[in-house]
C-alpha cells in the first residue's frame, strides 16, 4: 500500500492497461477492469492531503498529485463510476472499449488531481483520445464521423487551454492551477476551454451529438467524467464568477425544451445531463462555501443517477436494438426490474425526497436564494419542473410503459442488473442518510434538507407537474413521440458551414474558369491577329522570287541612268 | 425482435405483472384520480405548519403547485411550438448518420424473453 500510495491514481491506471493487454481475453480481464478503481478508490480514500508527485519539466515543476477535499470528491466519484460502468460492460469482450474505458477513466482522474496547468493539460487531451475510442468502437459509419467531430471539439477545447496556460505563464510566471480571475486573454481563454468541456451554451452541441452514437457500455461510461472534470476545473479556477451564474441558468434551461421533442432516448439523456450541468456551474458562478458543496454533491449524485439511467436505456437498446421512444413502450412486462432501477434513477434526477437530487440540488437553490438571486432561483425552480418532464416521466414513460409496443424482450444480463441494482442503491442511501455524503464535501455543511417547508414544498411542485402531465396526456395536447430528429447548434457544422463553404467552392471554380476561359480567348484572338498580319498570305511575310528583284534592279539602274543623261 | 402484440402475462415474471396493472388503459382513470389526491394532499399540507422562506411568494399556499403545474404545462405547449420550427426527417443528415442507421447487431443480445 505504501507504494501504490506514492504513485499518481492515474499511473495505476495506465499500468492495468498494459496488464490487461498481457492476459487473456474474457472474465480475467472484465475482473481486472473491476478491480482497478477498486483499487485506486482506496489510495483514493487513503491518501492524507498535500502534494504529491512532483517532478521537473524542461525547468516547471509539475504536480501530478494535489490531494484536497474538492479533487478527492471528484477522485472518489470517478472510480466509483469507473467500478459501476465497467460492472455494467462485464460482457464487453472488445479490447479496444476494455481499454478506452480504463485509460479514460484513469486521464479524468490524472486531471483532477493535476496541481499545475500542463499537467492539467496532458490529461486534458488524454480524456479526449481515449474516450473517442468508446464512440468508434460502435463501428458504423456514422459513429465514425459523430467521433470525429467529438474529436476536434475535445482536442480544441485542449488547444485552447495550452494557449491560454501559456499566456498566463508570461503573465504571471507560474503554471500553478489555482483560483483565476477573468481578465487578461489568458485566464478568458481557460475559461472557454473549460466552458466546451462542460458544454456551455452555444458550445453544447458536442454531447447531444456524440453520446447517442457511443457503444451501449460506452455512452454510461463517457456520460461520467468529461463534464465533471470541466465542472471540477471551473470550480477550482472560477469559483465566484458571477457570469457563470448566468451561463448555468441558461444551461438549466434550454435543454428541458430540446428534451422534450427529442425522440432518441440516450440524446435526450444528454440533454438532460446537459441541464444539469447548469445547475452544477450555478452553484459554482455563486461561489460561497455552501454553494460550491452543493455543486460537489451534486456532480456525485449526479454521476450516479445518470449513469443509472443510460444503464437502463443501455439495457432496452441491447435487448431490442433501438432507444428510440417512438419504437418503445409496454416494456415494463418483460423487463421490470430495468424499469424499477430506471423510475429510481428517474426519482433521483427529479429531486424527489428520499433519493439523491433533493439532497443535493437543493444546497444549490438554497443558495441562490440566500445570496439574492430571485430570477436566477426561479429560473432553477422551473428548470426542477423540466427534469422531471424529460428525465422523470419521459424516459420511464414511453419506454416501459404508455402505449405496448409489443416488444417482449428478455430483462437485462445478470450483471447489468446487478450495476444498475447498486446505483439505485447508492441514489436512495444518499437521499436517506445525506450526512455520509456531507461529510466528504471541501467545506463544513450545516444543512438540513429534510424541513417539512421543503419536502412539501417539492412535492408539490412535482405532483402537480405530474399532474399537468397527466392533463396534457388526456387531452391530447402532449406532443407524441415521432420518428425525426431536431436541429441544434450542430446544424451550422453539420450542414450550414458546409454548405456555405459547398457554394463557395462552387463559386470559385466558376470564377476561376471563367477567367481561364477569357484569359484563353485573349489569347487566341491575338495569335489569330498575328497571324492575319504575318500570316504566310500576308503581304508582310511574302517571299518574292529573285528574278522580279533583279527586274527591280535592272528597272532603278535604268531609271538612274535616264536621270544622269537628262 | 418480433413484435408480439398479443399479452401473455403468464410467461412475464411476477414483478412485470404487477407493473402491467399501470399500462392497462382501464386503470388510467384510477391513476389519474390517486394522483389528483396526492397533489391535493400536498397543497392541504401547506395549511399545517409554519412556512419560511426566501421570498415572499413562497408564503402563498399552493405557490409551488402552481407554479409546478403552470410552468410544466408552459414547457410541454413552448416544446411543441419549437418542434414545428426545428423538426427534420430522420435522414436530415444524410443516410448514413447515427439517426438513420441501425445499431450493429453483433454488439447486442437481442432476446425474447420466453426464447430458450
Amino acid at each position: 500500500m505504501m507504494m501504490l500510495n506514492l504513485m499518481p491514481t492515474a499511473f495505476i491506471f495506465i499500468a492495468a492497461a498494459f496488464l490487461l493487454l498481457a492476459l487473456p481475453k474474457g472474465p480475467l480481464r472484465a475482473a481486472l477492469l473491476l478491480l482497478v478503481p477498486l483499487v485506486a478508490g482506496a489510495q483514493v480514500w487513503s491518501l492524507p492531503e498535500g502534494t504529491y508527485g512532483q517532478f521537473d519539466l524542461l525547468g516547471l515543476t509539475l504536480d501530478t498529485m494535489r490531494v484536497d477535499k474538492l479533487s478527492r470528491i471528484f477522485a472518489l466519484i470517478f472510480c466509483i463510476a469507473a467500478f459501476l460502468g465497467n460492472l455494467y460492460a462485464w460482457h464487453v469482450r472488445d479490447t479496444v472499449q476494455q481499454l478506452a474505458a480504463l485509460l479514460y477513466a484513469g486521464a479524468a482522474i490524472g486531471a483532477v488531481f493535476a496541481g499545475d496547468l500542463i499537467t492539467l493539460f496532458i490529461y486534458w487531451e488524454a480524456t479526449a483520445i481515449t474516450s473517442v475510442f468508446l464512440i468508434w468502437a460502435r463501428r458504423t459509419e456514422g459513429a465514425y464521423h459523430t467521433g470525429m467531430r467529438y474529436l476536434i471539439i475535445q482536442i480544441t477545447s485542449g488547444v485552447i487551454l495550452l494557449a491560454g496556460t501559456a499566456l498566463l505563464y508570461r503573465e504571471t510566471q507560474s503554471i500553478a492551477f489555482g483560483a483565476m480571475t477573468l481578465g487578461s486573454l489568458g485566464t478568458w481563454l481557460i475559461f472557454i476551454s473549460f466552458g466546451m468541456k462542460c458544454a456551455f451554451p452555444l458550445m453544447h452541441n458536442w454531447l447531444q451529438d456524440s453520446y447517442p452514437a457511443a457503444t451501449v457500455t460506452g455512452t454510461v461510461i463517457l456520460s461520467a467524467f468529461t463534464t465533471k472534470l470541466a465542472v471540477y476545473s471551473l470550480a477550482r479556477g472560477f469559483a465566484g464568477t458571477e457570469i457563470l451564474i448566468y451561463i448555468g441558468a441558461v444551461m438549466t434551461l434550454f435543454p428541458i425544451f430540446f428534451a422534450e421533442i427529442e425522440n432518441d432516448l440516450r440524446r435526450v439523456l444528454a440533454y438532460s445531463l446537459n441541464n444539469q450541468l447548469g445547475f452544477m456551474v450555478v452553484g459554482i458562478g455563486v461561489g460561497t462555501e455552501m454553494a460550491l458543496n452543493g455543486t460537489a454533491s451534486h456532480a456525485f449524485a449526479h454521476i450516479l443517477y445518470k449513469a443509472l439511467l443510460f444503464m437502463s436505456v443501455g439495457a432496452v437498446l441491447f435487448r431490442t436494438g433501438t432507444s428510440k421512444a417512438s419504437e418503445l413502450g409496454g416494456l415494463c412486462r418483460t423487463m421490470p426490474r430495468t424499469a424499477v432501477f430506471c423510475l429510481i434513477g428517474a426519482a433521483a434526477i427529479s429531486a424527489f425526497p428520499l433519493f439523491s437530487g433533493f439532497v443535493t440540488k437543493s444546497l444549490i437553490l438554497d443558495e441562490t436564494a440566500n445570496e439574492h438571486y430571485p430570477i436566477i432561483w426561479a429560473v432553477l425552480v422551473f428548470a426542477s419542473a423540466g427534469v422531471l418532464s424529460h428525465s422523470g416521466i419521459k424516459i420511464p414513460y414511453f419506454t416501459f410503459f404508455s402505449h405496448d409496443s409489443g416488444l417482449r424482450p428478455k430483462e437485462a444480463p445478470v450483471h447489468m442488473q446487478l450495476a444498475m441494482g447498486i446505483t439505485a442503491f447508492l441514489c436512495i442511501f444518499i437521499g436517506v442518510y445525506p450526512d455520509t455524503l456531507y461529510a466528504l464535501l471541501p467545506y463544513e455543511v450545516e444543512y438540513r434538507p429534510y424541513t417539512m417547508a421543503h419536502v412539501v414544498g417539492q412535492l408539490q411542485l412535482l405532483c402537480f407537474a405530474l399532474l399537468a402531465f397527466a392533463v396534457l396526456m388526456r387531452s391530447g395536447i402532449h406532443p407524441p413521440e415521432i420518428r425525426a430528429v431536431n436541429l441544434d447548434v450542430d446544424w451550422i457544422y453539420r450542414r450550414f458551414l458546409p454548405r456555405i463553404l459547398g457554394g463557395a467552392s462552387i463559386g470559385l471554380s466558376q470564377l476561376w474558369a471563367g477567367l481561364s476561359r477569357a484569359l484563353h480567348e485573349t489569347l487566341e484572338s491575338i495569335v489569330a491577329f498575328l497571324f492575319r498580319v504575318y500570316g504566310p498570305d500576308r503581304g508582310v511575310a511574302k517571299v518574292l522570287p529573285t528574278g522580279s528583284m533583279v527586274v527591280w534592279i535592272a528597272i532603278l539602274l535604268g531609271l538612274v541612268l535616264v536621270v544622269n543623261y537628262i | 425482435m418480433d413484435r408480439k402484440p398479443a399479452d401473455n402475462p403468464d410467461s412475464y415474471p411476477p414483478l412485470g405483472r404487477v407493473l402491467m396493472w399501470f399500462t392497462d388503459p382501464a386503470n388510467a382513470h384510477k391513476i389519474f384520480g390517486a394522483l389528483a389526491g396526492i397533489c391535493l394532499m400536498t397543497f392541504l399540507a401547506d395549511f399545517t405548519y409554519k412556512k419560511y422562506g426566501h421570498f415572499a411568494v413562497e408564503y402563498i399556499p399552493g405557490f409551488y403547485a402552481a407554479y409546478g403545474f403552470v410552468m410544466f404545462t408552459a414547457l410541454i405547449l413552448a416544446a411543441k411550438t419549437l418542434r414545428i420550427f426545428i423538426k427534420r426527417p430522420e435522414d436530415f443528415y444524410g443516410e448514413k448518420a447515427i439517426d438513420c442507421e441501425s445499431y450493429p447487431e453483433e454488439e447486442l443480445e437481442q432476446v425474447g424473453h420466453d426464447d430458450a
